[in-house]
């Protein structure tokens, strides 16, 4: 069955359409939610209140148009919210100590996994950037749904994918140099 | 990374693959159900408060239906007792069916008469027919 289906099965009530929506949509999502968080945990909960906000929202779906990015949008602004809190949270919780306390490059290369190095290179991606990246060349939209997903013009989301790569590119091949000198 | 190039349209394979490896994360069914749960604790409290909206809206006209066959009940009761009575009961009531038998009951003699004619008559010939 469609997306599309399961979305107006949803609306009607249906708890098992939605459940099925989850399940096809819950890697993506969360995978997007952690590109934005970082933490895992959080990411997660992210995902959850996107798919929740989602099912409220099912009226507003235009069942003419493809359901992932309509639902990457929300996920996305759900994590940036959350991103958002997190911010003035730690703004009003930091003391001026802690300033010098942030990982440097060399706490960076010092870490052990490429997993690691990945996350910490995506990181230093404005959210946008990173974003663009992950849904392209992870997820596999086109630069026009993925300008759905932003809401910025299609040359924004080539540019944001181009500099997200080549920034990605210089710090894996870094870390890769590095632990081959190792 | 490969050596595509940052302008190319296509999505670099390993450099996907990598950011896949590195954001995934573990057992998407019990996020899945996680998600569900919390879909019926949020929307458990709407959907009863929608059941019973959808009560209270169907009540009023339940309600007159209900009245409706009350009354059509006791009409038709009224009716069969007395078709079975004896007739002295109802003759001291002034039952109509038995004063219109006299009078050639019908919707004629309803409309023969140069005024309204009576609510009992008009009730006695519904119950005729």
């Amino acid at each position: 069955m469609k997306d599309a289906e399961l979305a107006a099965l949803a609306q009607a009530g249906d708890r098992d359409a939605f459940g099925e929506l989850v399940r096809r949509h819950a890697a993506q999502a969360r995978r997007l939610a952690r590109a934005i968080l970082g933490d895992p945990d959080e990411a997660d909960d992210a995902a959850q209140d996107g798919f929740l906000a989602a099912l409220r929202s099912l009226g507003r779906y235009d069942p003419g148009r493809p359901f992932g990015p309509w639902l990457l949008r929300i996920v996305a602004n759900a994590a940036s919210d959350r991103r958002r809190r997190r911010k003035v949270r730690r703004a009003e919780a930091i003391s001026p100590k802690m300033h010098g306390a942030e990982p440097g490059p060399d706490t960076v290369t010092d870490r052990s996994s490429f997993r690691q190095a990945v996350l910490a290179a995506l990181e230093k991606l404005p959210e946008r950037q990173r974003l663009a990246t992950v849904l392209f060349d992870v997820e596999g939209y086109s630069h026009k749904e993925i300008s759905e997903v932003l809401g910025v013009p299609i040359g924004t989301v080539r540019s944001d994918v181009f500099h997200a790569r080549r920034t990605l590119r210089t710090e894996l091949d870094a870390w890769k140099d590095w632990r081959e000198s190792e | 990374m490969s050596d595509t190039s940052p302008f190319d349209h296509r999505p670099d394979p390993e450099l996907g693959r990598a950011l896949e490896e590195a954001l995934s994360a573990p057992d998407d069914e019990r996020f899945a159900r996680q998600v569900m749960a919390a879909a019926d604790s949020a929307f458990g409290a709407d959907a009863l408060e929608s059941w019973w909206q959808e009560l209270t809206a169907w009540a009023r006209p339940g309600l007159v239906a209900a009245m409706l066959l009350i009354a059509a009940g006791a009409f038709w009761m009224g009716s069969q007792m007395a078709q079975r009575g004896n007739g002295n009961g109802t003759n001291a009531l002034g039952d109509p069916l038995s004063a219109a038998d006299s009078e050639q009951l019908g919707v004629p003699m309803l409309l023969a008469g140069s005024e309204a004619p009576s609510v009992d008559a008009v009730l006695a010939v519904a119950l005729e027919y």
